[in-house]
């Protein structure tokens, strides 16, 4: 009986002890590795499908070795990634491999770490211009070409810069990375990106109602001022536009503060109502104006007096530009333009007038106002830009991140254009008061914009990648909801002519390998010393006789048989 | 290249083992329980050892080198003394030969500290995609450890077991097995105190493995002389 319980007891021990190993190999079967020599943020080019065609870049795994711009020529490069830093990047060798479509396994650009909105901080940016120009070339011709290996961008920090130096070394020395010469492998590993499903875009309209007069019947004149607050770069999750067009959105909050200030008071509301629209989907031809008008009842469409659409105000000098599509003899043009005109003045600053023609039979919509003209509503863009931007360019670029845009020049298109409508709500053209003035409580606040400002140049806002309930539009609601009298929240459809895909930023390991050679030469050297090893054990403890012995067959066996 | 870089670093730390046990006469005389006795020792010396680290060493924030906690893990290293001379006595050995006894031992003892300390780093390290040269040097430093301790097994086994000893020998032998059992000490001091790098270490650990192995070696002989 004693010897039935022990052996039952050893039993569960050994059952539980089966199953702690058990536990144990399964553990160390799951140990995954991250060892690398650096771990880098990267972000990827835009992958998107316009009307059926490929865009962009159609991968996003990567797994390849890695070389630098001083590859040795005629080298194959179908499965190496090429690294080029900003200031190495020469655009007609980019241009080359693109257009030419030559194989290449991946391209890694590396932005000047000042340009990170994470960790750029304050710095100033040396050579704007130029790299102004690079970077809006670069974003260019990626953007419209279609890319058949995975193109990141990365941010230079010590660690990518060691890794470069040490891949230009060993390319000076004509070793190009490959699987049988070692030398460094970058391994991005996520899935295949997927389609968004139904990208929406969320237009927030917000309405602040005028003084209506006993016995008046009649609809009261409305003014609108919009601005659209997506953008869409090469990079779509460090794409910030902090001036197309974060300036327009702080433009247009500061306006709704400082005339909702004065609406708060009957004594100084105006005979007109205001309607402020933050749009989306303004890269992609304004569709999202162009809904939010059409959802419009007839009534109120008719009663708009005019629209001034805010775009890039925050990168301009001394002169702003008013863009129409009615011809400047027009008297509604005519009588918006002098009110500018005279606050420009007395504010120091210039204002001029550009007229371009709608092209009706052009799906191609440059400015904002264009949509509203269409609609036959008189509007106009008040925007820094002297000429229209092609599709895609200049809709929160590389470059447009904090250091590009200029928070007094916000200030001043601000008060040009809260004076200019205050004039015409209240009758005061030609008169030289100042509504809005410095000093006083209803001065337009600094402090405000810069906040705002800087919150926008941390926010990537890419209207695909925004859901419904984006916490950042909800932000804007919120915003506008304190200022306005009603808020309303109208979420569309993406024109249907675009897809897009997922994954925009990922984690890139940077592993320094060894090659297959140089693991095959170590199993030749541990197996000889093993080797070795055994016959030198052998002949010192047993002899050289016992060693020989192993190898031939012992002779007795031999003679037996025969 | 991962797998592969595992395997070929597991032989390295692992193959000589295997290799002495097979070459020797270890193998005709079937002495693996004795090996596997004196593995089990060596896992109970560690916990041991482990308990009194924990109890009474303190953490030190910088990795410079401290004489008295270096003195305390010096103490707590002779628990390993201790271990080994448990293993050479007290277990119950089948007739074997003290010669082939000490070697066994001395391989238990080795191939335990391998597995112990360095299975679970190849394991986890060498996997990876990053290459280093760490497991190999780490391996390099496993077949030292299996020379220092046959070396150790030997002069232990010279001290406890052989009881007609030359009188000029006694002091010279224990003088070794000072020295071969205070290398963990002698190596920390190498590599805080006086900065040496991973490499060198391993290079010194392999040469004195030698020296000692072969002092050990004409130090058992001679003191096989007059039994036979």
């Amino acid at each position: 009986m004693a010897t039935f319980k022990k052996s039952g007891g050893l039993r569960d021990l050994l059952e539980s002890m089966y199953s702690v190993i058990a536990l144990l190999f399964i553990l160390v079967a799951c140990v995954e590795l991250c060892d690398a020599a650096a771990a880098v943020d990267v972000y990827r080019l835009i992958q998107y499908d316009m009307s059926g065609s490929p865009f962009g870049s159609r991968f996003a795994a990567l797994n390849h070795h890695a070389a630098s711009l001083r590859f040795p020529p005629g080298a194959d490069l179908s499965r190496t990634v090429l690294i080029i830093p900003l200031r190495e990047l020469n655009i007609t060798f980019v241009r080359e491999y693109i257009t030419q479509k030559k194989p290449l396994g991946g391209l890694l650009f590396l932005l000047p770490e000042v340009l990170s909105f994470k960790h750029g901080g304050n710095k100033q940016v040396h050579e704007k211009e130029k790299m102004k120009k690079l970077l809006a070339e670069l974003e260019q011709l990626l953007v419209h070409s279609n890319i058949p290996y995975p193109v990141y961008f990365a941010f230079e920090n010590d660690d990518i810069d060691t890794v470069l130096t040490e891949i230009k070394k060993n390319d000076a020395m004509g070793q190009p990375a490959t699987a049988t010469t070692g030398g460094y492998k970058l391994v991005i590993p996520t899935a295949e990106p997927k389609k968004v499903a139904s990208p929406t875009i969320t237009n927030i309209q917000g309405w602040l109602s005028g003084l209506k007069a006993d016995g008046d019947a009649n609809q009261l004149p409305t003014i609108a001022i919009v601005a659209s607050y997506d953008t869409f770069g090469a990079a779509p999750a460090l794409s910030v536009g902090s001036d197309s067009n974060g300036s327009g959105i702080v433009a247009l909050l500061e306006i709704a503060r400082l005339f909702s200030l004065l609406y708060s008071n009957p004594k100084t509301r105006g005979r007109y109502n205001l309607l402020f629209g933050l749009t989306s989907g303004g890269p992609y031809n304004y569709n999202g104006t162009q809904k939010w008008l059409r959802s419009f009842d007839q009534r109120l469409r008719e009663s708009i007096d005019y629209a001034i659409c805010l775009n890039s105000i925050g990168s301009w000098d001394n002169e702003l530009w008013i863009h129409v599509s009615k011809p400047p003899e027009n008297a509604y043009i005519k009588q918006i333009f002098e009110g500018f005109s005279n606050v420009a003045e007395e504010l120091d600053l210039k204002v001029g007038l550009k007229h371009k023609k709608i092209n009706i039979s052009n799906p191609r919509v440059a400015w904002e106002h264009e949509q509203f003209s269409r609609l036959r509503v008189t509007a106009a863009t008040l925007s820094g830009l002297s000429v229209a931007p092609e599709l895609f360019e200049g809709t929160g670029s590389l470059f447009d991140g904090r250091q590009y845009v200029n928070e007094s020049a916000i200030f001043r298109g601000v008060k040009l254009v809260a004076e200019s409508l205050a004039r015409h709500i209240y009758g005061h053209q030609g008169k030289g008061v100042q509504i809005f003035a410095d000093e006083s409580s209803l001065a337009a606040n600094p402090a405000y914009i810069r906040s705002w400002l800087d919150l926008l140049s941390q926010t990537p806002r890419v209207a695909p990648f925004l859901s419904k309930n984006d916490p950042f539009v909800m932000a804007l609601k919120k915003e506008l909801a304190d200022h306005v009298d009603e808020v309303n929240v109208q979420h569309e459809n993406l024109e249907g002519i675009f897809t897009f895909y997922d994954s925009t930023s990922a984690r890139l390991n940077i592993y320094q390998v060894a090659s297959v050679t140089f693991d095959l030469l170590l199993l030749l050297v541990l197996g000889s010393y093993l080797i070795v090893l055994f016959c030198f054990l052998v002949i010192t403890t047993r002899g050289v006789d016992d060693l020989i012995s192993l190898f031939r067959r012992p002779p007795s066996r031999k003679v037996k048989t025969a | 290249m991962t797998m592969f870089h595992f395997f070929n670093c597991a032989i390295l730390t692992f193959g000589p083992h295997a290799v002495y046990y097979s070459a020797t006469p270890l193998s005709e005389y079937d002495t693996l329980g004795t090996s596997v006795k004196a593995a089990l020792v060596y896992l109970g010396t560690a916990l041991v050892k482990l308990v009194c680290l924990a109890t009474f060493l303190q953490v030190s924030e910088n990795d410079g080198f401290d004489p008295y906690q270096e003195l305390l893990k010096a103490l707590i290293g002779f628990i390993d003394v201790a271990g080994l001379y448990f293993a050479l006595t007290q277990l119950t050995h089948r007739n074997i030969s003290q010669n082939h006894k000490f070697q066994a031992v001395g391989l238990g003892w080795a191939f335990a500290d391998s597995v112990l300390h360095r299975l679970a780093p190849l394991w986890v390290g060498a996997r990876g995609l990053e290459f280093t040269w760490d497991y190999i040097l780490q391996g390099l430093e496993a077949n030292a450890n299996l020379v220092l301790s046959i070396s150790l097994a030997a002069l232990g086994s010279l001290i406890w077991l052989r009881k007609n000893k030359p009188k000029t020998l006694i002091p010279i032998i224990y003088a070794c097995a000072g020295i071969v059992a205070t290398m963990p000490s002698i190596t920390s001091y190498l590599r805080r105190g006086l900065g040496w790098h991973f490499p060198k270490v391993v290079g010194f650990e392999l040469f004195t493995s030698l020296v000692m192995a072969f002092i050990s070696w004409q130090l058992f002989s001679a003191c096989q002389r007059p039994s036979t």
